[in-house]
């Protein structure tokens, strides 16, 4: 149903708030549980006519930006910053903001369902407690990639009743390639912890394939370290440095920008490190040493003197930073390339300094592409009778050639707990709807961007709008009614749970603020939005064996005739989870500046080879499979690689998702790197014209901007 | 050596004179009064099947095209028409400038001529002033059609009101609003004036409803010496008054877009350029009108002759060198004068995608009448300036789309520029104005003389044909 | 209560190009607190869409020497604002408490006269009655009205929480302080390249950005007195 609003209805709607839904939360010890109270016997801190305010934690990606978000009259109105989060300090990406549409969204499920009928949720809980009382073996979870307190209690379940723990993966652990860094950071400091890269006190910051002002780890953080790092210390202006195939945002804002062929990351910064040491008077191991600087500039396409003009900047800066991007290291040779920036991070001594390199708490790393290969290979082997789906849309984010869907079907019961008709709930047997991020209550553990040990915390805002219900309350119900199970979790309810495991942090003494007891701790944790020490401080790494030798460097195999290399990156849309938010589909890409579509970005000189014009639907074609789209003739792009936005291209998700551009994932191989991550950068296609063409919706003019570029 | 010089002699060529068969010109052929007027009212009662048939169609296209499109658009929202940021103003403004131009020839023919005693003007100056008056009917439905809030249309008449709010008199829209209201008032009270003594006349020789709608409008005239004196003296006070009024609406039309900050219409040239640029609409316009109503109209061919073609074609000529002037005049100032963006606004128009409208403007409004109208045989062939005059007013559409929509399109922010493509509601109300135009064209047609009987009358009066020698020579007497 | 004087504030915005990474975040930001509707695939795409702040990307150079350029244009909320005299209502007029130029809504008759005189493009208008399916509407900000077809809307600087700003000032008996009042765009702005506040106070820091050597207006030449500072970026500094 839809309805138009003229400004009189307005008026009256947000003044009658007919359903007088006010929450009840974020003062006071008994703000346990969200009630509905009527207009009349508002709680005292609701006045009628003022905005009261939550602070919560962000979950549309898995950096954990802490929000204050207003409300009014029982409503999420806006998404703001939490300016006292030490993630993102007040400030808030396209997603965070978009949240009110996901939770307002028109096309949520609205009660847990089963085989597409509605069922009550008492059956719901029998059903999820009978398929733990089966084999334990057989039970498998998988979680969005979030470190949340979900992933603690699963984790705390699967421990309990013996199954296999729970696999955390999705788009953003795959395009950050976060295994790889996690193993390279195991490799050269001795520990497997995503490292915290001080932007804000450097000042020459050399990314490779790090989109940090877009998705990758904690974009809100590094933004504002960017922010610092170029308004400078006394005003001495940082200089930015990206090398990646393709220009993102990132690489649009920097003072330059190398273009290397797909795949020659790790020589280029093998060639980097060696130039560097060279005029620090360091030597390299083996390995490195034995890479030619000049050759490997030219395998990569790339000037030498640009890289010597970048090594001089690195070498001679007062706090240089390298960054290993996600695009990096999607590689066969993706861990070398790791290993290779961080050896540089190395050399300049920027370890445990400001303006370096961190590590953060050590938390259980996610999941790899080859753990989630592994999961569908025993789902294809019938030996999984449930699975359990969260916080993850797997049948849209990963490759098409994974055959998830196909292996869903092997599985008898899978048990969706989407709060939206996602591609995976669809074809879920039992779809169990979580409340959306701001009517639920959680944390979550190991904030990347965050310059301290953090956590943070959620808490509704709104009274749930329908009639869904907390997966770790579904999964603490349904294991009450097994014995073996109640002993081991024995938790009331969520907030039970999650006070539990606040404790800890109480008893720490650690934190900013104090609390004689749990219940006080617990008011404060709400009204401040989480819990993290007063000042900085993280663990400095130790480069216990640099050294360590590591496969020799090789070179990608030459692209063959008629082949491009094949890049994608997520946008605002994230891991395609946004695609249902009209206002993100509005918002124009900042590149292309296109809107509610995809599109193949090609270079100017490339497309004319090819025939194909400005609009002019194309078909990319991988070993994998093949996708239509419609090009945007790209002049920041290598000639070489044609590249696709990640996000659009859903058969499912809703009115404003559904039908719009195509999914990139159907092109990306199933290939690993050492690390076990899909080393979807080594994707090579082909290009057609189809004869179409479909103008893209874009906010820039179409004539002229090319030309008239002054 | 000594020049030879001739004696200049002037060789008669005794052919020229016969050639030229001086009952050609209407002045020249009287015909009794009696017969004249019975001629008039010919055309005025005789309607046939297919005049209705046509009348009925236009009823419904205008019902159809016009107010349905439009009436449909109200409900919806502008955005029916294909305009956008950053081209807020397309057809609407264009077709509206279009109608205010064509207006103007009307006054232009009827008061101008009249003060400057031409005489050839006399047959035809009522269907000039209908014209006017039709086309601004036309062309006043714009401000209204292109308003997002067309049901509050009346916050721009000054009127008093309890929160003492005044329309903003700084903006061109109000100027605008007030010069066409003005326009609209005057010209018809300008129409009216000298169709007295005609529906007088007209009130005499008929019957039933004719009759009494000509006994009411003819304020019982029955052609008096005073009335006559001071019919005259209004007519003549109105011809003088309204030649300023039709300059200032033009004027205040072409403010609208040169009293703004957008590159391209800042110009002070745009007012007299804008002048002109709808006189050689509105005169081509009245061609296009006589050469239709000598073929529909009864009796036309009497009072509308090659004469009158052969002469309103040089106006054009004339007029046609005249916008030639004042657009090269422009361009060449705004490519001297202006920045960059000014500069790459004008490539645009010779060189952007919608580059055929500049250059169907040109091609039409110089190209056409310069190549053509010089010739005389072809200004007598009626068909033939008939075409010549549709292209012209093709052109000046062309001009202002050119003014309008391809401006706007390419400002000072080369990200922002835009392309704009007319959809199907706003032709469907362009068209309905023109049907609109036409219908109340062809009703007036049958309900008022459209011959000023009285004016053809007076000139024939007073041209005699007088014998100079063996030759006849004709010679008008000053009647006033 | 100490009794506070009230002064007149000008209010202005300075622009860091310099930090402005072109991310888009200011965009959905002030849709999302301005109840901005979205107009979907085919009107956004033929230049309806109701963007009251949009960043202008131009190329620079060629490959691989390329640069974007990004710019972000939101109304100017100019001194001497071309958009004011031409409407023929006084929809659009300056206000003399904020010094902003307002749009006022339920006078807008739709003439679009001030958005052709827009030299900076900044206004756009409701082509349609905007459909917000059930329960999307809930978000919608009870501060700010929505707006129905035929209407001009631009950028008011948040007028809704400057306001708001102000209230809470008076309420605590001081004068509104530098960073008390952010507007949407400003405050999402994650390298905060967006600074907001009074420009008749020498102190804020919108002001000390004004003076920067690298600040520069938009359009300048047409003496329209923008009141949103952009300061060069690229590292260029100096005049």
């Amino acid at each position: 149903m839809t309805q138009k609003y003229t400004r009189r209805e307005f008026i009256k709607l947000s003044g009658l708030t007919a359903a007088a839904a006010a929450v009840l939360t974020g003062c006071g010890p008994a703000s346990r549980y969200v009630v509905r109270r009527p207009y009349t016997d508002m709680p005292e801190y609701q006045q009628t006519g003022l905005s009261t305010y939550f602070a919560t934690t962000c979950r549309e990606c898995p950096a954990g930006c802490g929000l204050i978000v207003r409300t009014h009259e029982g409503r999420a109105i806006k998404v703001e910053g939490n300016p006292a989060h030490p993630v993102n300090r007040g400030k808030v990406c396209s997603r965070g903001l978009t949240a009110v549409q996901g939770l307002y969204n028109p096309d949520r499920i609205t009660g847990p369902l089963q085989n597409g009928s509605e069922i009550s949720w008492d059956q719901a809980v029998a059903q999820v407690s009978e398929a733990l009382k089966a084999d334990p073996q057989g039970v498998a979870f998988f979680l969005g990639l979030a470190p949340d307190h979900l992933f603690d209690l699963v984790s705390e379940l699967t421990a309990a009743l013996g199954a296999p723990p729970p696999v955390r993966y999705g788009a953003y652990g795959m395009f950050d390639a976060r295994r790889t860094l996690t193993e390279a950071a195991k490799l050269t400091f001795g520990v497997p912890s995503m490292p915290f890269f001080d932007l804000g006190e450097s000042d020459f910051i050399l990314s490779f394939g790090a989109n940090f002002l877009e998705t990758w780890v904690s974009p809100l953080a590094y933004a504002r370290g960017l922010s610092q790092m170029r308004r400078g210390k006394n005003n001495a202006r940082g200089r930015l440095v990206v090398i990646e195939p393709r220009q993102s945002v990132t690489s649009g804002t920097a003072d330059l920008w190398l273009a290397p062929a797909p795949g020659t990351e790790a020589l280029v910064a093998a060639a980097l490190a060696n130039l560097v040491a060279a005029r620090l008077g360091l030597s390299l191991p083996d390995d490195l040493a034995s890479v030619d600087p000049k050759e490997a500039a030219a395998a990569a396409g790339i000037a030498f003197e640009k890289l010597q003009e970048v090594a001089a900047g690195f070498a001679s800066a007062r706090a240089p930073l390298a960054l290993p991007g996600g695009s990096a290291l999607a590689h066969a040779n993706g861990l070398a390339a790791a290993r290779a920036v961080l050896v540089l991070n190395a050399l300049v001594k920027n370890l445990g300094r400001p303006g370096g390199v961190f590590l953060t708490p050590a938390d259980p790393a996610a999941s790899s592409f080859a753990d989630v290969q592994d999961l569908v290979a025993r789902m294809n082997a019938g030996k999984i009778h449930t699975l359990f789906i969260h916080g993850v849309n797997p049948v849209f984010e990963l490759p098409a050639a994974l055959g998830f869907a196909a292996a869903l079907k092997k599985v008898p019961q899978v048990v969706s707990f989407a709060s939206f008709p996602d591609e995976t709930a669809a074809l879920s047997t039992l779809v169990l709807p979580d409340h959306t991020l701001l009517e639920s209550w959680g944390y979550q553990r190991t904030l990347a961007g965050a310059d301290r040990e953090a956590y943070s915390a959620a808490q509704p805002v709104v009274v749930p709008l329908h009639n869904t219900r907390a997966a770790a309350d579904v999964l603490l119900s349904a294991a009450r009614q097994l014995p073996t199970l109640a002993a081991a979790l024995p938790y009331a309810d969520e907030v039970e749970f999650l006070q539990a495991r606040l404790l800890p942090l109480l008893e720490s003494r650690k934190g900013f603020y104090d609390a004689p007891e749990i219940l006080t701790f617990w008011s404060q944790w709400l009204q401040y939005g989480g819990w993290w020490p007063q000042r900085a401080g993280l663990e400095a790494p130790i480069v216990a064996e640099l050294y360590a030798a590591a496969a020799p460097l090789t070179p990608p195999a030459p692209l063959a005739s008629g082949e491009l290399h094949f890049y994608t990156y997520p946008t605002q849309l994230g891991d395609g989870s946004g695609a249902n938010r009209p206002w993100l589909q509005e918002t124009p890409d900042p590149m292309t500046t296109v809107m509610w579509n995809s599109w193949v970005e090609i270079h100017p000189e490339t497309a004319a080879k090819l025939g194909i014009h400005d609009d002019d639907v194309v078909k990319i074609v991988s070993a994998s499979g093949e996708i239509e789209a419609v090009a945007y003739l790209y002049p920041a792009i290598r000639p070489d690689t044609v590249a696709v936005p990640f996000g659009q291209g859903h058969s499912a998700l809703g009115r404003y998702a559904e039908g719009r551009g195509a999914n990139p994932a159907a092109l990306l191989p199933l290939s690993v790197n050492e690390s076990g991550d899909l080393s979807f950068g080594d994707t090579r296609v082909s290009v057609q014209p189809t004869g179409q063409r479909r103008p893209l919706s874009r906010m820039e003019n179409r004539h002229g901007v090319y030309d008239h570029a002054e | 050596m000594a020049a030879e010089v001739k004696p200049y002699q002037r060789v008669y060529k005794q052919s020229e004179a016969e050639e030229e068969d001086p009952r050609q010109h209407l002045m020249l052929d009287p015909r009794p009064r009696e017969e004249m007027n019975h001629m008039v009212m010919e055309a005025m009662t005789t309607t046939s099947r297919r005049y209705w048939i046509i009348v009925g169609a236009l009823a419904v296209a205008v019902a159809v095209l016009l107010f349905g499109a439009w009436g449909n658009m109200i409900f919806t929202g502008m955005g029916m028409a294909g305009i956008r940021r950053p081209v807020f103003w397309g057809v609407f403004i264009v077709t509206f400038v279009f109608w205010i131009g064509i207006s103007h020839a009307g006054t232009f023919v009827s008061a101008i001529l009249r003060v400057f005693k031409a005489e050839f003007r006399r047959p035809f100056t009522r269907a000039a002033e209908l014209m006017t008056t039709f086309g601004l009917a036309a062309g006043a439905l714009y401000p209204l059609i292109h308003l997002g809030r067309v049901w509050v249309f009346y916050w721009m008449i000054p009127y008093p009101n309890s929160r003492w709010l005044w329309p903003n008199f700084r903006s061109a829209l109000v100027w605008d609003f007030l010069a066409i209201t003005t326009y609209l008032l005057s010209s018809t009270i300008y129409l009216y004036l000298p169709l007295i003594p005609d529906v007088a006349m007209a009130r005499d020789r008929s019957t039933g409803w004719r009759h009494t709608l000509y006994k009411l409008l003819a304020l019982g005239f029955r052609g008096t010496e005073a009335e006559w004196t001071r019919i005259r003296k209004a007519i003549n006070i109105f011809a003088f008054a309204i030649i300023p009024v039709m300059f200032s609406v033009h004027t205040i039309v072409s403010w609208d877009f040169a009293s703004t900050k957008v590159v391209g219409w800042q110009s002070t040239i745009f007012g007299p350029y804008f002048i002109i640029g709808a006189i050689l609409s509105g005169v081509s316009a009245v061609i296009t009108i006589l050469f239709v109503l000598r073929y529909t109209l009864k009796n036309m061919d009497y009072f509308i002759r090659e004469e009158h073609f052969d002469a309103l074609g040089l106006l054009v000529l004339i007029f046609s060198m005249a916008w030639a002037y004042f657009f090269y005049n422009e361009y060449l100032l705004h490519w001297y004068g202006g920045g960059t963006v000014l500069k790459q606004l004008l490539t645009l128009h010779a060189s952007g995608p919608s580059a055929w409208v500049w250059y169907l403007m040109l091609a039409c409004n110089v190209a056409v009448p310069w190549l053509t109208l010089w010739n005389k045989k072809l200004r007598r062939t009626p068909w033939a300036i008939f075409i010549v005059s549709i292209l012209i007013n093709v052109g000046m559409y062309a001009e202002r789309y050119t003014i309008i929509p391809l401006t706007l399109g390419h400002q000072r922010f080369p990200f922002d520029w835009g392309e704009y493509t007319p959809r199907l509601t706003e032709i469907s109300i362009a068209l309905g104005t023109l049907c609109l135009f036409v219908l109340l064209y062809l009703l007036a047609s049958r309900l008022i003389p459209l011959i000023p009987v009285w004016e053809v009358q007076e000139g024939q009066e007073s041209h005699r044909l007088r014998k100079v020698g063996k030759t006849q020579v004709p010679s008008v007497s000053e009647l006033e | 209560m100490a009794e506070v004087t009230e002064e007149k504030m000008k209010w202005g915005m300075a622009i860091d190009l310099d930090v402005c990474t072109g991310c888009n975040a200011c965009v959905t930001a002030c849709a999302m607190e301005n109840n901005i509707p979205f107009t979907g695939e085919d009107e956004s795409g033929y230049g309806r869409g109701l963007h009251w702040i949009r960043i202008q990307r131009y190329w620079h150079g060629d490959y691989p020497e390329i640069k974007p350029d990004y710019s972000p244009m939101l109304c100017q909320q100019c001194g001497n604002a071309p958009c004011e005299p031409v409407c023929p209502v006084f929809a659009a007029v300056h206000s003399e408490e904020e010094q902003i130029n307002l749009q006022v809504y339920n006078r807008c008759i739709g003439t679009r006269y001030c958005a052709n005189n827009c030299p900076y493009l900044s206004r756009v208008f409701n082509w349609f009655d905007y459909e917000i399916p059930e329960p999307m509407a809930y978000y919608l900000n009870p501060s700010v009205t929505v707006r129905r077809r035929g209407v001009m809307e631009k950028c008011t600087f948040c007028v809704q929480r400057i306001h708001a700003g102000q209230e809470q000032a008076k309420a605590e008996g001081r004068p509104v302080q530098d960073g008390d009042i952010v507007p949407a765009c400003a405050q999402a702005c994650p390298t905060d390249a967006i600074i907001f506040g009074d420009l008749s106070d020498p102190q804020s820091r919108v002001s000390q950005m004004a003076r920067s050597q690298r600040s520069f207006r938009q359009l300048e030449e047409l003496g329209t007195e923008p009141r949103v500072i952009y300061l060069k970026g690229g590292g260029q500094y100096g005049g």
